[in-house]
């Protein structure tokens, strides 16, 4: 089959508006995403892993390379890659409701099903009782549930997040992890659900082992990919989160971006 | 003793009684001096209000400058508004029109009064003219900054879920710099009733001279000072312009809070 996302040597990358400056960010990168995979992305900080997100969401065009989704190349954003940003990014001035209903209205489908969708998302991810709250009248983890409600409003076939559990507490996040490995579809192992394809950014390795199909991980500045460690455990996966394959696994892709990382904390302060 | 166990009582009482106190030793030491007539005195003031209020001057003269002043108000938002946002968002706005923008802000709306009366006439136009005037920039000046502050990072979510461009400016950027307008607003208010009262003040001469009727408070206090000599009543009126400017000021906080309720203004 087909990957559903195609990364053509591409490369980026930013000059500064300032001073002409420029920052290679990503450079060389060559891969496919496999349709209904969950790829979790890993790597020293400032490696370019947002960097890659949003040129698979369509914010950013690459500087070199092309980057396609169902064949097509990617020109601009669209509503089957939804995104879910590390900070939120909810409509402040909107409640519960009206954030998750942002989607489907600008689709421009009708009030009375965008309701219905917006009722049934907010039983999915618990914020029955709080739909009439402002997010900042909410709790880190209820907003980024609502994030993940509004990203899910428009159906998307791709859910790209960014570091999408960096802000919550532990506990928190560990309760998100199984809610969004449940709403992707882990513990459906008839296969007869389509599951989306998830492409995951995060800091936590261990996270990114526990979720994903695969682990691609990142080298440092200018990013290009080091490895991708393939996370062959059986799903569901929420009941394995002290599995000592998961552990394992945690150490050998640690072992891999070591000294890149602790080489990218000294470039940092350079 | 401590501040933080004084009770709610007390936390009124206590600014209240200092305040009163004042009032005492103020009124004591006009009598003790027998200045009174030059220097006005508590219960001058109080006497003076009473009279005005039973009389209904002062609400007349009131309402005649509010009433300015909100047209004022609104004239400077219809303006200030759409030019303020057209700025904030073209570059190419900002660089042209921004140096004659600033270079008109740093005019004092009163320095256009004898300019005003030239071409308006001492009705009213003319004040109203400084009003609005003085009550554009503020508008001008955080509805650019409000376009340029919009957070991006709402319009790439906004993207992200399928919104256009129309669907970006209606839900997005305008309800994102609303909060920062509404700041502006209220800047624009006090600017507007500041205004009011020193065009007024500047205009009125004229009008005391001939003997007309009223317009405004700006007025009413030309007309006290030179005709009438009342101090007693210039202070009611300046306590009057002091409280009619904070209660404005609260009411558009209300009315943000009313009308942003997720800005917590």
């Amino acid at each position: 089959m087909n990957p559903i996302v195609e990364l053509r040597q591409v490369g980026k990358v930013y000059v500064s508006a300032r001073d002409g400056a420029t920052v290679e960010a990503l450079a060389g990168i060559d891969f496919g995403i496999r349709r209904g995979e969950f790829l979790t992305i890993v790597g020293p900080s400032g490696c370019g892993k947002s960097t890659l997100l949003s040129l698979i969401a369509g914010f950013n065009a690459p500087t070199s390379g092309e980057v396609s989704f169902e064949g097509r190349p990617v020109t601009a954003p669209g509503p089957e890659r939804g995104v879910m940003f590390q900070d939120y990014a909810l409509f402040p001035w909107r409640t519960v409701t009206g954030n998750i209903e942002f989607g489907p209205q600008a689709r421009g489908l009708d009030d009375a099903t965008a309701r219905e969708r917006v009722r049934v998302l907010i039983d999915m991810v618990g914020l029955r009782g709080f739909e009439h709250r402002y997010p900042h009248e909410l709790s880190g983890g209820m907003r980024q549930r609502c994030a993940l409600a509004r990203m899910l409003a428009n159906d998307p076939t791709m859910w790209l997040m960014d570091e999408p559990l960096a802000a919550v507490d532990l506990q928190t996040r560990i309760i998100l992890q199984d809610e969004i490995l449940r709403m992707w579809g882990d513990d459906d192992t008839s296969g007869h659900r389509a599951r989306p394809t998830v492409v995951f950014v995060t800091h936590g390795i261990d996270e990114a082992v526990l979720l994903a199909d695969r682990v691609l991980v990142l080298g440092r500045r200018p990013g290009r990919i080091k490895e991708v460690v393939d996370v062959a455990l059986p799903r569901p996966r929420a009941a394995m989160r002290n599995s000592p394959d998961v552990a394992h696994l945690t150490a050998r892709v640690w072992d891999l971006i070591h000294d890149e990382a602790a080489q990218a904390i000294t470039d940092e302060s350079r | 003793m401590n501040a933080q166990r004084l009770g709610r009582g007390a936390r009124v009482a206590l600014p209240l009684a200092v305040a009163l106190a004042l009032c005492v030793v103020w009124e004591v030491a006009v009598r003790v001096t027998k200045s009174h007539g030059l220097v006005p005195a508590p219960s001058g003031i109080v006497a003076a209000g009473w009279t005005l209020i039973a009389s209904g001057i002062i609400v007349d003269a009131m309402s005649g400058s509010l009433e300015r002043v909100l047209i004022g108000f609104a004239i400077g938002g219809a303006l200030g508004i759409p030019v303020g946002l057209a700025i904030g968002s073209v570059p190419a706005l900002d660089r042209m029109f921004r140096p004659v923008l600033d270079g008109l802000r740093s005019i004092a709306p009163i320095a256009w009064i004898p300019m005003a009366i030239l071409w308006l006439g001492v009705r009213g136009d003319a004040a109203l003219f400084v009003v609005a005037y003085g009550a554009a920039f503020p508008f001008i000046v955080n509805a650019s900054l409000a376009a340029r502050w919009v957070d991006r990072r709402l319009i790439a979510a906004a993207r992200a879920l399928g919104a256009n461009r129309w669907m970006i400016l209606r839900a997005v950027l305008l309800p994102g710099a609303m909060p920062m307008i509404f700041t502006g607003a209220r800047i624009a208010l006090a600017f507007a009733w500041a205004s009011i009262v020193a065009a007024e003040l500047a205009i009125g001469i004229k009008i005391a001279g001939q003997g007309r009727s009223v317009a405004g408070i700006g007025q009413l206090m030309v007309e006290t000072l030179y005709v009438k000599r009342d101090v007693d009543a210039l202070v009611f009126y300046m306590l009057v312009i002091g409280i009619v400017s904070f209660v404005i000021d609260i009411g558009l906080r209300r009315v943000q809070r009313r009308v942003l309720p997720w800005s917590a203004g």
